[in-house]
């Protein structure tokens, strides 16, 4: 293997890891905040993707309109499942918003099967050939999606920590009682973090769609990568999934030459389970039982 | 909650019994007269493209033998389910066709998860399976010689791979299969064939199905500097793999299954990125005059040439060498002697037959058939498996053209 074919697995690995950071995040916000594990957040990224694919079909060509109906659409699912599902389950235990979130998944996905059916759909993403420089390929698309996974990220990073409402998120991510106590209105705080998480979610589902092809199983599948970059950089660590996702994606092309294509996933999950074995809370979770 | 039931209980409740006497499905004293057939065909899922038509093409295959009086002096009587292309709802249906229905034979099922999910239930029960699935494990897991199967085996699709490489001239052949049986039996049955004129495959790959991105896996294959790679792919990672190739700008050719390099994928990709990939796959046997036949009643029916779906093309011959087996066998054969019929009417040596109608004529006069079927001649070896002809296609300014027939 010579120093480019390295150069452009680590490239691989940045950019699926950078994808993936997206779902990472929604997931981890909603188990810091409303506290439980949101199985419907691959979903959000489906129905998001086959929006992107609708607005295109409306409006050809334009590949920010698409986008934009995406997100329009993560956000107002997310918001839709808050308020007729999740909302009412507050309070409970873990389990119950978790089986919902099960739940909704599968409705989302069969409403979504049931009216576009099972065939696969693809966004139009301008072909270009990728920048040579001397072996190492750089492709415009990946550079597009790791700009703006980094984007997302950098707005999310502001808005929870130099925003009054971001600091209200942080507040009952930390102590919702105090929070309460402290006179923070928790379901404002919910509304933003749920819309935050269907924007997340859509981003995710249509750099996702964008990338490979939009089908009714593309984001149920990214739930376990998803899950294991949240576990990895600690429970509830923004910074902590991304870090997660990241390294997870390029363990994942690194072991390539090593181990082959079929055991990639394996050795992620791998580099996962030494990591929790060395530091159980994650790369940047905070020991539960202090608390 | 009341607890005395109301009039409106009473007559429902007599509705529901009324009905369940009525419905012929639930015929309890069924006629010795028929042969019960159960069709299991891919309605809805991810075969549902091809389920209707082949749900159709065996109605009209039992028109013709029952039009005809029947066969070994037995009218065939027909049972449909559905297997929503998924194993579990397959093998509920299959219990419910057999337990139920009692039918004496399951036609129709499509993936090889179906049908290896559906072949232990058949084979409990001693009932003869035919199918349309490629999955080499088919030929080895059917003990009792009770499963047809009508369509390629994927290691004899890895061969016409073979064949279109080498009638295209290609020197350095790569391999990135899909990982699964299928996926997997395609590529392994290119190599065998490759193998033997010009030594290893330069590059070969496994690749797991739902990555948002197989540039790591490309670049594994095309660092080999191959100038064909050959896929045991489907259309969603095909896909992927066509779209990441076109934009490394690397020049190679592609060899793909039918089912992948389909119009689908050209919609997916535009005619630039899909321009020169070439297409295999089965194709019927479409000289013969039991395909012309079935093309006019196919059209008929379904107002669509058969040449949109050869599996419909199978179900109908399953149908018919059924048929003209239980007319071999004579009348009140058991499953089993009509099973051991079924390569007498279908393989050479024989006069070449191509309708039921033609073949029960020359059976009534003691004479051996050879039917010569809709999807293929009909010759099934000694694991049940057929061996149809493949087109080779190329893809043109957006159009599959075909190109080639390839006979194994």
């Amino acid at each position: 293997m010579t120093l480019a074919d390295f150069v452009n697995l680590l490239i691989n690995g940045t950019v699926e890891g950078l994808l993936m950071a997206l779902p990472a995040l929604a997931l981890t916000l909603v188990m810091a905040i409303a506290r439980f594990p949101n199985a419907a957040t691959g979903d959000y990224m489906t129905v998001s993707a086959y929006a992107a694919v609708g607005v295109q079909w409306l409006i050809p060509g334009s590949l920010l309109l698409a986008a934009v109906g995406a997100i329009a659409a993560g956000v107002a699912v997310s918001l839709l499942f808050y308020l007729w599902v999740f909302r009412a389950l507050r309070g409970r235990p873990l389990v119950a918003s978790l089986v919902a979130s099960i739940g909704v998944a599968f409705f989302a996905r069969s409403i979504l099967t049931f009216s576009v059916g099972q065939d696969q759909l693809a966004l139009q993403v301008p072909m270009m050939r990728a920048w040579n420089f001397s072996g190492i390929r750089v492709l415009p698309l990946d550079l597009v999606v790791a700009a703006v996974s980094i984007v997302a990220m950098a707005l999310l990073f502001t808005l929870l920590r130099l925003t009054p409402v971001g600091r209200q998120m942080r507040a009952v991510a930390d102590n919702p009682d105090l929070a309460r106590a402290s006179g923070i209105r928790a379901n404002r705080v919910l509304l933003v973090l749920w819309a935050v998480v269907g924007a997340l979610c859509a981003l995710g589902g249509f750099l996702f769609g964008a990338k490979s092809v939009v089908s009714p199983e593309l984001g149920w599948e990214q739930l376990i990568p998803a899950f294991a970059a949240m576990i990895l950089g600690g429970i509830g660590s923004p910074a902590g999934a991304v870090a997660g996702a990241v390294l997870l994606g390029i363990a994942q092309e690194l072991s390539v030459p090593l181990v082959g294509p079929s055991y990639k996933i394996a050795v992620a999950f791998a580099v996962l389970l030494l990591v929790l074995l060395v530091r159980p809370r994650g790369l940047f979770g905070v020991a539960i039982a202090a608390r | 909650m009341r607890d005395t039931p109301t009039r409106r209980d009473f007559l429902a409740a007599g509705a529901g019994v009324a009905a369940l006497a009525a419905a012929p499905r639930f015929a309890f004293g069924q006629a010795a007269t028929t042969f019960r057939v159960g069709s299991l065909c891919p309605i809805s899922g991810g075969g549902s493209s091809y389920g209707s038509g082949m749900q159709k093409a065996i109605e009209i295959a039992l028109a013709e033998v029952n039009g005809d009086g029947g066969a070994g002096g037995r009218k065939l009587e027909l049972f449909s389910e559905d297997s929503q292309t998924k194993p579990e709802a397959a093998v509920l249906a299959a219990k419910k066709l057999i337990e139920v229905n009692k039918v004496q034979a399951i036609l129709g099922t499509w993936s090889s998860g179906v049908t290896l999910a559906v072949m232990p239930l058949t084979d409990a029960a001693n009932i003869i399976e035919m199918n349309t699935s490629g999955a080499p494990a088919i030929s080895t897991l059917d003990t009792k010689d009770l499963v047809w199967r009508f369509q390629a085996t994927n290691d004899q699709i890895g061969a016409a791979f073979g064949a279109a490489a080498e009638k295209r001239g290609f020197k350095r052949a790569a391999t990135m299969a899909f990982n699964n049986a299928s996926g997997i039996g395609n590529t392994e049955g290119f190599k065998k064939v490759w193998e033997k004129a010009h030594g290893k495959v330069v590059a070969s790959v496994v690749y797991e199905p739902n990555r948002p991105s197989y540039r790591t896996e490309l670049q594994q294959i095309l660092g080999a500097k191959p100038d064909v790679v050959v896929t045991g792919s489907y259309l969603p990672d095909s896909t992927i793999l066509l779209r990441e190739w076109y934009q490394t700008g690397q020049d190679v050719k592609w060899i793909m299954p039918g089912w992948a390099a389909n119009a689908d994928l050209v919609k997916a990709l535009g005619n630039e990125v899909v321009e020169g990939v070439i297409a295999v796959d089965a194709i019927s046997n479409e000289g013969a005059a039991s395909y012309k036949r079935l093309d006019a009643e196919y059209q008929k029916a379904m107002g669509k040439s058969i040449s949109t779906n050869v599996y419909a093309a199978m179900t109908y011959d399953m149908v018919i060498s059924l048929a003209l087996a239980m007319e071999a066998a004579g009348p009140g054969a058991t499953v089993a002697q009509v099973n051991g019929k079924i390569r007498d009417v279908s393989n050479p040596p024989g006069t070449k037959v191509f309708s039921f109608a033609e073949g029960k004529k020359l059976l009534a006069q003691k004479q051996k058939v050879n039917y010569e079927g809709a999807s293929s001649r009909l010759d099934f070896d000694k694991y049940g498996d057929v061996t149809p002809d493949f087109g080779m296609y190329v893809i043109e300014k957006g159009q599959i053209v075909r190109k080639d027939v390839i006979t194994l």
